[in-house]
């Protein structure tokens, strides 16, 4: 993948501490800003709604540092931090403010907001592991000397070493502490003192006490050793626990690529630059963002397509799977179009881009993706609302441990304060809930499963009942006409085009059939189109006539005399034409739909796992029987048990539809619902969890927690497993969190832990909780093992 | 002949041919040397009463040429030829390269003639008195200025690893050749150290070890990460494990010298300290190892038919054993029985012949067909023989030292009832002599490998002569970079 | 054990030598890209 190398220089300019001077007027500059930004209209106001990485965030801590700084600034109306993908989500108004004011402001607390395509270019997480790799060197290799020159004095009798030898080796020892504190050991302090300027606790407050503590101690015991601190040094404990620490945070860097970031891959996985060839056959790198329509791009083996085009080679070959679900890799020849964010896994082959930015579905999955990074799940929040008031209490606990010990044995006072001070770990318990949510997201969204809500991972898990659309849920989103018929007022051909002319406004499965079926040609032109979402289209012909196409109901809406001739019976769903101001005209269209393959199986795997079903739609009772009945075949030698429906109806309008819904609610079931997303809109959005199939429907306009876009239903089930593991996992690493917590802090106030025990636990008990989740993505402790 | 670095199209390989056939010579005549002291062990009358012959001045010239003489010719050789290839330039300067090779020469003639003579500063593997200690010490700040210099003006952005195992040998080898060679002299050929006592004790074996560590080990690993990957045809095995490796073994090795000195006068938390951490040094040395081997890791069949590449891994299974045997003879209770015998020779052998020793061998078969433009060596089949010979020749070696190592600190150790030794100090030396005997075989076999490789070297560098095949071989030049 | 004071401060001074080595070895970026790097060793050269 091509990559421009300006790490060199880059680096140099960005090691070390994070000082933030930028002034951020870049991110103003229109042109930049459609990266990370879309702009909407609600209740009539312009918003504008952007997606930020923040560069320096580490923890839940520094979550709230950033939305404390954000949201101080006038015009900006909400936001949304994630510690776990280092996101933030900021919706302002454009009127009042402007993105380098609010991104000044969190500059001044010690963060940077950078776009996260830049972010990534930089490799800004190269750039942390880097320094994080650095400090874990330094930590480490000092550790070891540091703990060789204190072993002497472990292992020699008392008076065995020379007086003049033994200051040595502390001296020596101080020496090696130092670049450990002021170079390994400065995040901590840097984080702490960001949130003591807030005026508040943060993650690192104890554990940078401690180490001063320690630290100022031994010093003092070292040039002083007759002086009241006593002559005890600790600089191998310090040292070692400051190793530990910084340990564990390297791994959970690393670790966290697998979780968040295999999102982030997905989300980053367009190149930045990319090789484009000129009319004159000379070839020339430039960056992705300033593709054009018509511009021939040279995608290179493993490259992401950077933009929709049409293939000008033969065999090619593309992994589409974040686009359409599809797992195997897809052969395309000269013209096919293809689409954005498809890996491409054959050899480099020439594109003519017909779509960029973010106009390109790719766009609008990743947007979704970001956002929902963003998100804050309900056990999250939960976690992180106890974290402040739980490092209150840990400070007390220091103190009055210490004060404790200073009265039964005063050299374990201080070890003991340390102890409690540095061994707990409420990062545990705020990276419990994300770290899983977000493996699992990334899973299914490597499958072309986007999750938008992380929430709705919890609510899946707790599902009870799931009921189906029909049309272009249990059947295919492909019908097909089978047959028109028409009153004599109306002639045959004058319907298709009337109907294809109308259907072309709406997404409906049925509408499209027609239109497929339709010549364009012909079609009239009508005013005053109009989608009524669920029913059905009305539309004026040149003559004024007001015509409706959908559902038996809807057509015969204004027209009720028509005659009950155009009823007839149909194993499939039927699409009525009416002349609203005249019922002698009339047309009916028998669609066929075909069941997809897999919803017997699907359902019938529902229903072995104690999940209610219903099939809810707004065609007519025949076809929705013929279905139903369909759904019992099988050519399987044994019969299968048979579907035991919860409720089977027909005919519903969508407030029907939603007043079943909100019935079973209230009588205390968990809904999911499977639709096509746009027809059922608002069913979809009352329900607990919803789901939708295929890609028929825009992402942008897509509301479902779901969205498969293979269409496999089969998905359905997979994805339940995967919630509950999820849950699973969530539980497990909240409970291990809690009880660390609570079985550490008494054993270090006992004095049973030295500190860098303690070092050890903390750092190991965010550690387990980041692995635990990465188990849930798929490739699991494989990959960790890699790091 | 000097060719400006920068704008050179070809490598300097004349430095390199010079120091690898030099490396055979060596080896010869480091490997007679010791043949003709493991027969004086046996037999003390083979030093005919001839002064310069007597088994205490000619044991030093047999340490020196083979560790500094045969291992440094091939050290320096190798990373001549490695440092050009895998930064794509060629030598920064072809003036001092060439001073170091005739420098280096000069050193080891200068100990040929001078330890013989009996002039000696008394310092395990430092024996070298006054004068050529300033004459290594220039040869070895000219070698640092050209190997770093290389380094510093490569064509390639990445270091390769064996370039930092060179650098860390050349740079340690520096610090401790100067620091435990400090000494005044008082004569043309005497001098006396600065250290004295248990003060020297301590330095000397602070050097001895780190000389081990630095010179035997990590410049030779080097070597390794390098030939083994290039004979097999394979990338190593983990590249990010040998750079792991490399840094574990820099932290560590610092501090493991005490544990030649147990149980002497120095202090027992220094002989503590260094017991645990030549324990701590099985783990990184280790890693290297396994990183070595696994490189074959699908392709072992290649072993069966490629006798230079099982010189190349057989080398790296020495030295998993001798990085394993170390530090358990550094655990005192070990030490106490292995201290004086002559298991510490059969587990310096064990390096010395089997990972030194085999993996110089196998780089030079690599290395000296390319130099003389031949495809390959004159006769594989001799190498084939070479290997076999060598490696009984080892395992003779070494298990005789073992057996007489043990016995002989059992002997030393046994107490009567009343508290009297039972044995006499020389019914210990007459236990001793049939493994001396045994130990001389194993040797005269490694030696005679030896000589068999001198003669297909002979042969390999003379056909290139001849055909006037040895060409120079160009220098990759950079792609102008355009994605 | 006088000598001590010899070694442990050339100890000292090696340790941030080679703290310094392994600071420039990352930041000029000799760490990155480890697998590739690996791979190089078998191209011509």
């Amino acid at each position: 993948m091509a990559e421009p190398t300006a790490f060199g220089t880059w680096a140099a300019e960005h090691r070390g501490p994070l000082s933030v001077d930028d002034d951020f007027t870049v991110l103003d500059d229109p042109f930049e800003q459609q990266a990370f930004t879309t702009q909407t209209e609600k209740e009539g106001t312009l918003q504008a709604q952007s997606t930020l990485v923040v560069q320096g965030m580490y923890c839940a801590a520094c979550a709230d540092a950033v939305t404390a700084a954000i949201a101080k600034a006038p015009g900006v109306l909400t936001v949304d931090v994630s510690a776990a993908t280092r996101r933030v989500t900021v919706t302002w108004d454009p009127m009042r403010t402007r993105v380098s004011t609010w991104a000044r402001a969190v500059g001044d607390t010690g963060y940077r907001l950078l776009p996260a395509a830049d972010a990534h270019t930089l490799t800004e997480r190269m750039r942390e592991g880097r320094s994080a790799l650095l400090r874990l060197f330094i930590a480490g290799f000092c550790t070891m000397q540091v703990m060789m020159y204190a072993w002497p004095d472990y292992v020699a009798a008392p008076g065995e070493i020379p007086p003049d030898i033994a200051k040595l080796l502390r001296l020596a020892s101080f020496v090696l502490t130092l670049p450990v504190l002021f170079l390994a050991a400065s995040t901590f302090f840097k984080a702490a003192w960001r949130d003591a300027k807030l005026g508040r606790i943060g993650m690192d407050t104890p554990v940078s006490v401690g180490i001063i503590v320690a630290f100022a101690s031994s010093t003092a015991a070292t040039f002083y050793p007759t002086g009241s601190w006593g002559s005890e040094v600790w600089f191998d404990s310090l040292t070692m626990f400051i190793f530990f620490l910084l340990a564990g945070r390297y791994w959970e860097l690393k670790a966290r690529d697998r979780t968040a970031g295999a999102l982030d891959a997905i989300m980053h996985r367009l190149p930045q630059a990319v090789l484009v060839r000129a009319a004159d056959g000379r070839e020339q790198l430039i960056s992705a963002r300033r593709l054009v329509v018509d511009d021939t791009v040279i995608v290179a083996t493993g490259q992401a397509l950077p933009a929709d085009g049409i293939a000008l080679d033969d065999d090619v070959t593309l992994d589409e799977s974040l686009l359409t679900g599809e797992s195997r890799p897809v052969h395309h020849v000269t013209g096919d179009g293809l689409i954005a964010g498809s890996l491409n896994v054959g050899g480099p082959f020439r594109l003519r881009v017909t779509q960029v930015g973010r106009d390109t579905r790719f766009a609008a999955i990743v947007s979704l993706m970001e956002r929902a990074s963003t998100e804050k799940p309900r056990l999250a929040q939960l976690a992180d609302r106890i974290a402040s008031p739980f490092l209150i209490v840990v400070f007390l606990l220091a103190i009055g441990a210490g004060l404790v010990w200073w009265r039964i044995e005063p050299q374990q006072a201080l070890s003991v304060a340390v102890a409690v001070l540095i061994v707990t770990c409420p990062c545990a318990l705020s990276l419990a809930t994300p770290t899983a949510m977000l493996a699992t997201a990334g899973r299914l969204a490597k499958g072309g499963v986007l999750v938008r809500r992380l929430q709705a991972l919890e609510t899946l898990a707790k599902v009870d009942t799931v009921v189906f659309d029909k049309t272009g849920t249990l059947t295919h989103d492909q019908l097909h006409v089978a047959q028109a018929v028409s009153s004599p007022a109306l002639p045959t051909a004058r319907a298709w085009a009337l109907a294809g002319a109308l259907a072309k406004v709406s997404a409906h499965p049925a509408s499209q059939a027609i239109v497929k079926q339709s010549d364009p040609v012909v079609h009239p032109a009508l005013s005053a189109r109009e989608d009524h979402t669920g029913r059905g289209v009305s539309g004026r012909d040149a003559e004024g006539q007001l015509w409706h196409l959908g559902s038996w109901s809807f057509a015969t809406a204004n027209a009720p005399s028509v005659s009950s001739v155009a009823e007839a019976p149909w194993a499939g769903p039927q699409v009525y034409l009416v002349c609203q101001s005249d019922a002698t005209q009339w047309a009916r269209f028998d669609l066929n739909e075909t069941l997809r393959p897999d919803a017997a199986h699907t359902l019938r795997a529902l229903q072995a796992a104690g999940l209610s079903l219903a099939l809810v739609s707004g065609d007519q009772n025949a076809a929705v029987t013929a279905v139903a009945d369909r759904l019992n075949e099988s050519d399987l030698p044994t019969a299968p048990e048979p579907l035991r429906w919860l409720r089977v109806q027909a005919g519903a309008s969508p407030q029907e539809k939603l007043a079943c819904m909100q019935q079973w609610q209230a009588s205390g079931r968990v809904v999911a619902m499977v639709g096509d997303g746009v027809n059922d809109a608002p069913v979809l959005a009352q329900a607990d969890v919803s789901f939708t199939l295929g890609q028929a429907a825009a992402l942008v306009q897509n509301r479902a927690d779901y969205v498969i876009q293979s269409g496999q239903l089969a998905e359905i089930v997979a994805m339940r497993t995967a919630a509950r593991a999820t849950m699973r996992v969530v539980k497990q690493n909240l409970v291990w969190a809690l009880c660390y917590n609570v079985m550490a802090v008494p054993l270090a106030m006992l004095g049973w832990l030295p500190p860098w025990a303690a070092g050890l636990g903390m750092a190991l008990s965010s550690l387990v909780v980041v692995v635990n989740a990465t188990r849930l993505s798929g490739d699991g402790l494989a990959h960790t093992a890699k790091l | 002949m000097s060719v400006s670095a920068v704008n050179a199209t070809v490598y300097n390989d004349r430095v390199v041919r010079q120091f690898a056939i030099m490396t055979i010579v060596w080896g010869v005549v480091g490997m007679l040397v010791g043949v003709i002291i493991a027969a004086q062990l046996a037999w003390p009358e083979l030093n005919f009463g001839i002064s310069w012959l007597s088994y205490g001045r000619l044991r030093p010239l047999h340490t020196n040429a083979v560790i500094f003489a045969f291992g440094g010719s091939g050290l320096i050789a190798t990373s001549y030829y490695v440092v050009q290839r895998t930064c794509h330039t060629r030598l920064i300067s072809d003036k001092l390269a060439e001073f170091t090779f005739w420098g280096w020469q000069a050193v080891i003639v200068a100990a040929a003639i001078t330890l013989p003579m009996g002039y000696t500063q008394s310092r395990e593997y430092a024996e070298l008195e006054w004068p050529i200690d300033l004459l290594i010490t220039a040869v070895w700040v000219a070698y640092a200025f050209v190997f770093f210099g290389t380094v510093g003006i490569r064509k390639v952005r990445h270091i390769y690893v064996a370039n930092w195992f060179y650098g860390a040998f050349i740079i340690a080898v520096a610090m401790l050749h100067v620091v435990n060679n400090i000494a005044l002299p008082v004569g043309f050929m005497k001098s006396y150290s600065v250290y004295a006592g248990v003060q020297d004790a301590m330095v000397q074996w602070w050097y001895g070890h780190n000389a081990v560590g630095f010179f035997l080990t990590a410049g030779f690993l080097g070597m390794m990460y390098y030939y083994i990957p290039k004979q097999a045809g394979r990338p190593v095995y983990s590249y990010r494990l040998s750079i792991v490796h490399f840094w574990a073994l820099i932290f560590t090795y610092m501090w493991a010298g005490p544990h030649h000195l147990h149980y002497t006068a120095l202090p027992d938390w220094t002989q503590s300290v260094g017991m645990v951490f030549s324990l701590i040094l099985l783990a990184p040395s280790w890693g290297g190892m396994i990183n070595g081997i696994m490189t074959l890791s699908g392709a072992w069949h290649k072993l069966r038919d490629d006798p230079i590449l099982r010189f190349l891994i057989v080398s790296l299974s020495f030295y998993g054993m001798s990085t394993f045997e170390g530090p358990m003879m550094s655990i005192k209770t070990v030490n106490a029985l292995s201290h004086y015998t002559d298991w510490t020779i059969g587990h310096v052998h064990s390096g010395a012949l089997g990972w030194v020793g085999f993996i110089t061998m196998g780089s030079m078969y690599y290395l000296i067909p390319r130099l003389f433009g031949q495809k390959q060596m004159h006769s594989i089949k001799a190498i084939e023989v070479h290997f076999w010979t060598a490696t009984i020749g080892i395992v003779l070696y070494i298990a005789a030292m073992w057996i007489a190592g043990v016995m002989q600190g059992l002997m030393w150790r046994s107490i009567n009832p009343d508290g009297s030794l039972t044995y006499t100090f020389v019914e210990s030396v007459k236990a001793t002599y049939p493994f001396y005997v045994v130990r001389l075989g194993g040797g005269l076999l490694y030696f005679g490998g030896m000589c068999l490789m001198a003669w297909n070297v002979y042969m390999t560098a003379m056909a290139g002569v001849r055909t006037k095949a040895i060409n120079s071989v160009r220098i990759p030049q950079p792609q102008v970079a355009h994605a | 054990m006088d000598i001590l004071f010899l070694l442990v401060s050339i100890s000292v001074l090696l340790v941030l030598a080679i703290m310094a080595v392994f600071g420039w070895a990352v930041y000029n970026g000799q760490l990155d890209h480890l697998d590739r790097e690996g791979e190089r060793i078998l191209h011509d050269d």
